[in-house]
């Protein structure tokens, strides 16, 4: 069970908990513009906290912290241990 | 090269990096802040005199990429291409150096001179980052100097790199992506070779990769047949990689910029937890956060509005004085009314500039160099997407609590038009400080200050109204919050100062003109004896449906030029400021219903005609009269239930 590696989108992440983004599944003009903040497939990234009633999640990647709003940072598929 | 001594440099970065710190030590008071041709976006200029040369620095707007996304960073790179500056001054953060360095990579595509300031170089040490520059300087082959722009320093070693290099070819290491994709840059550069646009080859061909609308229709113009081999080549990468092939790109150049950082900045953690850290995680928590925000706030525009009515009230004074000396030593005959009613509404907007809108904006700028207010974006961000916009929309509502003039403007930092003019709608209905003259000065004095607290969160609940329809009709997908963090740092006072007197001045400069004419006109209608027949003629609405005595016709009128005139018009129509002598509560109720929506003043009108046209700025007053006189009878028949 240990090794079981699960894919889930950003927003299930526990606040502080780290997972490595798998995939963004959204139109290619998104995942540019994630891209260009760094966030791309492979890239380790952390949650922070979020706000109240499934608000925005601020997050940790390439060494910035970033906003993302809900809806947006459930369509990034993130992989855990 | 025709002049020797004269040089010109562009600064560009990304948002938060320090740009305009750098860019107000460098130019200081030389300044020409005005907008790129057809655009409202600001287009900041200034000149440097150093070591006898003349150094025209251009600030390009803040941006995270030069792939075209906004309409900024297709300025930004076509000036780039078009004017080719002497150096492109690449502003970077420091303290998120991989993030910046994206950027700074494709900056380098575009094969322009490039000089990097590692800016806020002190701060990234606090973090415990140290950076190896010299590394840095070797991987790109481009003058790499650290800085700290708050306080100068660094900077006059840019420019003097600036003069020492001037005129050399510069000759950066464009780093290279993955094999496959520099196959493809490789072919598509053979069929590019001698094609007649001013962009470098490679950078065409990464562009096409890219599938960036501009330039594909650029190079359809010229060779149509490379399209098809870009199809070609495309699909193949596809298939390759199983993502877009703009998509592979952007994540071959990101894990790029991780690599490089990797390679040269080392990390000692701090064991205990920063100063930062503590702040930020009481600011954006899920209580404290809220908490800290409407203390924030709440002293924010507590401290403004008892500043302003004490300062707004010395002017009315002054002012005052004038015009009894105006009206004695000029007269008071048509033409010497007429001109005191131009200067009167010069005096006006000084009675709202200074007094209101000026503290307003310091403390604004304060929150915002120190990082809060972003951190209200976030917060608010959830509430917000309910009106069909994010959470940088709250930034603009706060703005038009105080006047809606500088709140319209704002909205410029929405990204996308739908946005942009959504938010700038729901700006005006927000009560400014003139409109809130009228709710504490009629309603909360003479029926009780819960009412008038009840008129603002009515105005609350009919915003949000508005933007849930707004939002309903005005097609289009709602665009997500991506927003840095900033970390939180000392204010910069120069830069604030700056900001505001910038912000100051494009206030009185929009809202001038059309203030001035309009006072002119009203006045001219006023002296030629029409008001009469103006409230006659309006009295089957004020007197019929909204069942208020018809000289309020006339008042509304006023109320265009500045809200709070319908107070003051009000108290001079009735000879005493006592007005519960003329109207019952509901009527002062239904006044200021009326008053909070009907139209937004000349000034604002000005602002929305500048920013979306006259047509829409036309569209948005004609519907709020409509809504408001609406609103305002359901209102009075609600009330005489209740009364």
């Amino acid at each position: 069970m240990n090794n079981e590696k699960n894919k889930t989108g950003l927003t299930e992440l526990e606040d502080g908990q780290t997972g490595i983004i798998v995939s963004v599944l959204g139109g290619k003009t998104l995942t540019k513009r994630l891209a260009d903040l760094g966030i791309t497939s492979g890239t380790e990234v952390k949650v922070i906290r979020r706000t109240l009633f499934s608000g925005p999640v601020q997050v940790e990647v390439a060494g910035s912290r970033l906003v993302l709003g809900n809806g947006l940072a459930s369509k990034i598929v993130v992989e855990t241990k | 090269m025709t002049d020797e001594k004269k040089i010109n440099i562009v600064l560009a970065g990304q948002g938060n990096s320090g740009k305009s710190v750098v860019f107000n030590y460098l130019t200081g008071l030389h300044q020409h802040i005005g907008n790129w041709a057809g655009k409202t976006i600001e287009k900041r200029e200034g000149t440097l005199y150093y070591k006898g040369y003349t150094i025209d620095v251009l600030d390009l707007p803040g941006i995270y990429s030069l792939t075209t996304y906004s309409v900024e960073e297709v300025i930004s790179r076509e000036y780039i291409i078009h004017h080719h500056p002497d150096f492109v001054i690449n502003i970077i953060d420091s303290t998120n150096l991989e993030r910046n360095l994206i950027f700074t990579l494709q900056l380098l595509e575009l094969e322009c001179p490039v000089i990097l300031a590692l800016n806020m170089i002190d701060l990234a040490k606090k973090k415990g980052i140290t950076i190896d520059f010299k590394k840095l300087q070797g991987i790109i082959n481009a003058p790499v100097i650290p800085a700290v722009a708050s306080h100068g320093s660094g900077l006059t070693r840019i420019i003097d790199k600036v003069i020492d290099l001037r005129g050399e070819k510069a000759d950066h290491s464009i780093h290279r992506y993955g094999k496959e994709i520099e196959s493809c840059i490789k072919q598509l550069s053979e069929l590019l070779k001698g094609i007649d646009l001013p962009y470098p080859v490679r950078w065409i061909a990464i562009k096409l990769l890219e599938k960036d609308n501009d330039i594909t229709t650029l190079v359809g113009e010229k060779r149509a047949g490379i399209l098809d081999k870009v199809k070609q080549l495309s699909e193949n990468l596809e298939e390759i990689h199983g993502h877009d092939s703009s998509v592979v790109i952007a994540d071959e150049r990101s894990h790029l910029a991780s690599q490089i950082t990797r390679e040269i900045i080392k990390i000692t953690p701090d064991r205990k937890l920063s100063l930062n850290e503590r702040l930020d995680a009481i600011t954006t928590q899920k209580f404290t956060g809220y908490l800290v925000m409407v203390l924030i706030l709440g002293g924010m525009f507590l401290s403004v509005f008892s500043f302003g009515n004490w300062l707004s009230g010395l002017f009315d004074s002054i002012f005052k004085e004038w015009q009894g000396w105006w009206s004695i030593n000029v007269g008071t005959a048509f033409i010497a009314s007429l001109c005191w009613a131009a200067i009167e509404s010069v005096l006006a907007l000084v009675q709202i500039a200074f007094p209101y809108i000026l503290p307003f904006y310091i403390i604004l700028y304060l929150l915002e160099d120190w990082g809060y207010i972003a951190r209200i974006s976030f917060l608010m961000d959830k509430l917000m997407h309910k009106m069909g916009i994010h959470g940088k929309g709250c930034i603009s509502f706060i703005i038009g609590f105080g006047c809606n003039v500088p709140g319209c403007l704002s909205c410029r930092i929405m990204e996308s038009k739908r946005e942009r003019f959504i938010t700038a709608v729901l700006v005006t209905l927000v009560p400014c400080s003139a409109v809130s003259v009228i709710i504490f000065g009629l309603v909360g004095k003479y029926v009780g200050l819960l009412w008038a607290l009840g008129l603002y969160l009515f105005a609350v609940a009919v915003i949000f109204i508005a933007g849930k329809i707004s939002s309903k009709l005005l097609l289009g997908e709602p665009v997500e919050l991506i927003m840095p963090m900033p970390d939180y740092k000392t204010p910069h006072l120069k830069t604030i100062v700056y900001q505001t007197w910038d912000a100051l001045k494009e206030f009185i400069f929009i809202a001038a003109p059309i203030v001035v004419v309009s006072g002119v006109v009203i006045q001219a209608i006023n002296l030629a004896g029409w008001m009469p027949a103006i409230s006659t003629f309006l009295s089957p609405v004020t007197v019929t449906w909204l069942g208020l005595p018809a000289i309020t016709g006339i008042l509304l009128i006023f109320g265009i030029l500045r809200k709070e005139l319908i107070l003051v018009m009000l108290a001079a129509f009735l000879g005493t400021t006592n007005f519960s002598d003329a109207l019952t509560s509901q009527q002062m109720i239904t006044l200021a219903v009326v008053s909070m929506f009907y139209i937004p003043c000349v000034a604002t009108i000005s602002v929305l005609w500048k920013e979306y046209g006259w047509k829409k700025a036309m569209a948005i007053c004609v519907l709020e009269i409509l809504f408001a006189i609406l609103l305002a009878g359901i209102a009075k028949r609600l009330l005489d239930l209740v009364f």
